[in-house]
């Protein structure tokens, strides 16, 4: 374990960081025997020896032709690597306790199926794709996550061991990255009771109750997805669409009020409280390490709040 | 219905049955039907016709225990366990036994493997031509369960894992022969396998009336042999076997001439060199063209009356190469124990031909008077040549000569060496082969069973031992044509329509001349003649060293070529301008703050970078969401490009 983190490091030191999209050149491409081609590797030796202590044709002939197999077995199983190209990377945080989803997007520029493409990280499970030609697939990673905080990715293992399982070719992508756990939502306080908004915070979200509310600037933190892109066209700028909730009412979870001596327990209150105040659609603000996040709702805004949470303490920014 | 993780499996169980029909004929039939059985039976639970019971401990306990069964079983069959045979059917078990309890990839893949070694095992047995694309066939097989065993549930199909394994096969090929011509043989071996008993077969170091008759009814090849240069006539084809020198009345045997010193030989004429190639019989002899002049190679023994012995019974083909003269003479005189030794015969036996001998030999003026006159008397007395002489007596000569007046060649070989005895010359039976099939596909001669023949030497003074064949004056037409020719209707119907039909013929001699070919070239092959090759290459005095070099040689060529044909374009992904400038930006915002990470958008990042210096919100938020709007949104036009490589080139942290 200790030799493969340190062979690892020691690849990260040759190649860099990647920056996406790259194709996986021949350079990065390391190659060895599986379990199964170093048997095979034994059973060739008896083979030979076998072959040459009776002077035997037939068995040479077939010893040298399997070598010759295994040989043309690895070059098939280093082709199979070389020249994918790592389109992106993207991932889904999640609660401490259960499984971050990192997404891995391979493409494949060649004529041919590339068959049985494994990705994992250092410490994830194999996760098996086939990338067909002209195509691509996504490999969806699952991240345990042991407790709330930063997980760093240091590394992406993608491998091989087509066709005849006798090799493994292997690539590691270095692009920073990590992936989350929030604190798990857990708690019975109350929770702060409802402040009338003053009705002037429209969400870019659309809830199943709420109303066309007109465009707005183009603000940070915008998806893409909300900009008003025929208003676009005609020349207004980057606009967005926004939606008000008749009720625009709104709770602040402030962290530094919540009762309670143990930090933990604080944040998985906390964490509580927003998960029910987005089940029902609610809109709510955060209040965290002299940081706020104005009330709104959906998704991205539960995520952004849950990750305020999650870094609590970290000392880094978010 | 065949599940996509099943295809493994299935696969590793054919292919183990395929490779068990290999070794059928070395492996006891207990074993294989045994084997097959067990592969019949995970087949119908593969497929989910049969339900496979739950792994448990009871289950491992009577497996354990079928287990040392079965191995106690091979033991005491073969009474060890060293020994091809023995090996062959052990392992045959033992992967019956995988083939039953297989429920990991691994486990299927060892069954593979178990097939892959009976492979070997069978080509240890056999290496005919025929048996290579069965081989062949075994190992594409193999390769492709390889392929199906580590892609369970995946896109690949069992065509294309056919076709993969094939492709690949076909391509290691050229290595194969590279590695075949030049990977450094040794000689001799290492270590040694007792080799299983076989059924003796050709001739043997007793003849009887009747014995040569046998072989007459076998068409089997005994041996072949290619000369260099002109062939000898067919007549003087005479292939020297066991010479028998004592005679009970009945049956002659070898006893060695051992016992006294023979006189030394001058050959006559010029040399005519030839190899043999000699099918497996499980006895010692090797024949060679009348009269050899040394002994072929270390270790094959050589008597005094040229007969050659090698060191083992011959249970694989084996080739030799021998120099003989067809004109031999002997000036020294014969030792009085010689004399004694090679006149014996029982006194009681056959009275009518000593009274014969007598009388003949009473009113010849010496010995070689006397050869010639008896050799009169059997061109002369009505004698026929048949395959079935007839029931026999124990005084058998008398039988030949007077009562029957039919025979063989070694009804005729046994009287006329024992009409030489009883009148006090010297004589002995020689047994082997006349003649042979001109083979013109391959160039060679087909000396089969059936050319099995007998003949007499007697001892002339002054001229040594010479070769007197009765059979000659008796069917002088023997020796011009081969017995399938002559006694077509007393040999077994289908051989000799084999034989007699043109094309049949014909055809099989090509098949011959092909697996002759192999039998040279390639079963043959070893460091001899891997030094004749570099010889041949221009290398004049080849060591191992050259070996070395064109192995090397030829696998780099091999490995480049193979890189070649197998590359496949590396796609070059090249940002175009919006990609090139947003890199540009944060590259430089790296100097700053952690580098942006593959899974952060454009607008996170700007937003971690103002956390960290809100010197520079300002700028690069504008920065992100003009990226942003050009990547993700409509179709940009050059003019917004431009502008914001400008921000970029403007940007200063």
């Amino acid at each position: 374990m200790r030799l493969r983190r340190r062979v690892a490091a020691w690849a990260k030191r040759r190649q860099g960081d990647d920056h996406l999209p790259f194709a996986v050149s021949s350079r990065r491409v390391y190659i060895l025997p599986t379990r199964g081609g170093l048997a095979l590797a034994a059973l060739l030796l008896v083979m030979l020896l076998a072959g040459l202590n009776y002077s035997n044709s037939m068995a040479m002939l077939i010893t040298f032709l399997l070598a010759g197999f295994a040989l043309i077995a690895m070059h098939l199983c280093h082709r199979n690597l070389v020249g994918i190209l790592v389109r992106g990377i993207g991932s889904v945080d999640a609660f401490a306790g259960e499984h971050a989803r990192l997404f891995v997007t391979l493409e494949n520029s060649a004529d041919s199926t590339r068959i049985g493409l494994e990705c994992a990280t250092d410490d994830s499970e194999l996760v098996l794709i086939d990338v067909p030609p002209d195509a691509t697939a996504r490999a969806d990673i699952p991240i345990e996550l042991p407790h709330r905080g930063r997980f760093p990715i240091e590394r992406i293992r993608i491998s091989t061991a087509f066709p005849f399982g006798l090799f493994r070719a292997w690539t590691w992508v270095h692009t920073p990255m990590s992936v989350i756990g929030w604190p798990v939502p857990r708690g019975r306080r109350e929770s702060p009771p409802e402040a009338a908004s003053g009705g002037n915070a429209p969400s870019v979200v659309r809830g199943g109750d709420e109303e066309w509310a007109g465009l707005r600037e183009f603000r940070d933190g915008d998806s893409p997805r909300q900009v008003a892109w025929a208003a676009f066209a005609r020349g207004r700028g980057l606009m967005v669409k926004t939606y008000e909730s008749p009720a625009a009412h709104h709770r602040i979870f402030d962290f530094a009020r919540v009762p309670g001596g143990d930090v933990e327990l604080r944040l998985e209150q906390v964490s509580a409280w927003i998960v029910a105040a987005h089940s029902r659609g609610e809109r709510y603000g955060l209040r965290i390490d002299g940081r706020e996040l104005p009330p709104d709702s959906g998704n991205d805004h539960r995520a952004r709040c849950l990750k305020g949470l999650a870094l609590h303490g970290s000392g880094e920014p978010w | 219905m065949v599940t996509s993780d099943a295809r493994g499996s299935i696969a590793a169980v054919v292919v183990f049955a395929v490779s068990l029909l290999l070794v059928a004929g070395s492996a006891p039939p207990w074993c294989v039907i045994v084997a097959l059985t067990c592969c019949g039976w995970r087949l119908l639970t593969a497929t989910g016709r049969v339900a496979r019971p739950k792994p448990r401990r009871g289950l491992r306990f009577a497996l354990g225990a079928i287990t040392a069964l079965l191995v106690i079983a091979v033991a005491a069959s073969f009474r060890t366990l060293n020994g091809l045979a023995a090996g062959t059917a052990l392992l045959v078990v033992m992967g019956a036994l995988k083939v039953l309890e297989a429920r990991s990839r691994r486990d299927d893949a060892i069954v593979v493997a178990v097939a892959l070694f009976l492979v070997l095992a069978a080509s240890l047995g056999g290496q005919a031509l025929w048996r290579a694309p069965i081989y062949l066939l075994v190992i594409c097989g193999a390769c492709m369960a390889f392929a199906l065993i580590a892609h369970p549930g995946s896109a690949l199909t069992t065509r294309a894992a056919l076709r993969l394994s094939a492709r690949a096969l076909v391509m290691a090929i050229p290595l194969a022969v590279a590695c075949f011509l030049f990977f450094p043989r040794i000689a001799g071996q290492f270590w040694t396998l007792q080799q299983g008993g076989a059924a003796t077969t050709g001739l043997t170091d007793e003849m009887s009336p009747g014995s040569i008759s046998r072989l007459a009814a076998e068409y089997d090849p005994a041996f072949r042999v290619r000369f260099e240069g002109t062939p000898p006539l067919r007549a003087a084809l005479y292939w020297r076997g066991p010479v028998l020198n004592s005679f009970d009345g009945f049956t002659w045997r070898r006893t060695g001439s051992w016992v006294y010193r023979a006189a030394p030989l001058d050959l006559l004429g010029d040399p005519v060199r030839y190899r043999v190639s000699l099918e497996p019989t499980n006895q010692r002899w090797m024949f060679a063209l009348d009269t050899v002049d040394a002994s072929p190679r270390r270790g094959v023994f050589m008597s005094h009356d040229r007969q050659l012995t090698a060191p083992e019974p011959i249970t694989n083909v084996t080739s030799y190469d021998a120099v003989s003269h067809l004109r031999t003479r002997s000036t020294g005189p014969m030792t009085a124990l010689g004399r004694d030794y090679e006149t014996r015969l029982p006194e009681d036996r056959n009275p009518r031909a000593l009274a014969l001998a007598r009388e003949m030999r009473a009113r010849a003026k010496n010995d070689a008077d006397y050869v010639h006159a008896m050799l009169d008397w059997f061109r002369n007395n009505g004698l026929e040549y048949t395959l079935e002489p007839g029931t026999t007596s124990v005084d058998s000569v008398d039988t030949t000569l007077f009562d029957s007046k039919r025979g063989f060649c070694g009804h005729f070989a046994s009287a006329y060496a024992t009409l030489m005895r009883a009148a006090g010359v010297p004589a002995r039976v020689v047994t082997g082969y006349l003649g042979g099939e001109w083979n013109p596909a391959g160039g060679y001669y087909i000396v089969r069973q059936s050319e099995a023949h007998a003949w007499t030497e007697v001892w002339l003074d002054g001229q040594g031992w010479t070769r007197v064949d009765p059979t000659a004056v008796v069917a002088p037409e023997r020796l011009q044509r081969g017995v399938y020719e002559m006694l077509a209707g007393s040999l077994p119907a289908t051989s000799t329509y084999l034989h007699n039909t043109r094309w049949i013929n014909r055809l099989s001699l090509l098949w011959d001349g092909v697996n002759q070919w192999w039998q040279d070239r390639v079963v043959e092959f070893n460091l001899r003649t891997q030094f004749d090759l570099l010889r041949s290459l221009g290398i004049d005095s080849p060591r191992w060293e050259h070996l070395g070099w064109a192995f090397a040689l030829g696998m780099m060529a091999w490995i480049a070529w193979v890189a070649l044909t197998l590359r496949r374009g590396v796609a070059r992904v090249k940002p175009d301008r919006i990609g090139r400038a947003w890199l540009r930006a944060t590259r430089k915002l790296a100097r700053v703050a952690p580098p942006r990470a593959a899974n952060e958008g454009p607008l996170d990042y700007a937003e971690r970078i103002a956390m960290s210096r809100p010197d520079l919100a300002v700028p690069v938020k504008a920065l992100a969401v003009q990226y942003a709007r050009l990547r993700f949104g409509p179709a940009a036009n050059a003019a917004d490009v431009a502008s914001l490589e400008r921000e970029v080139r403007r940007l200063a942290v």
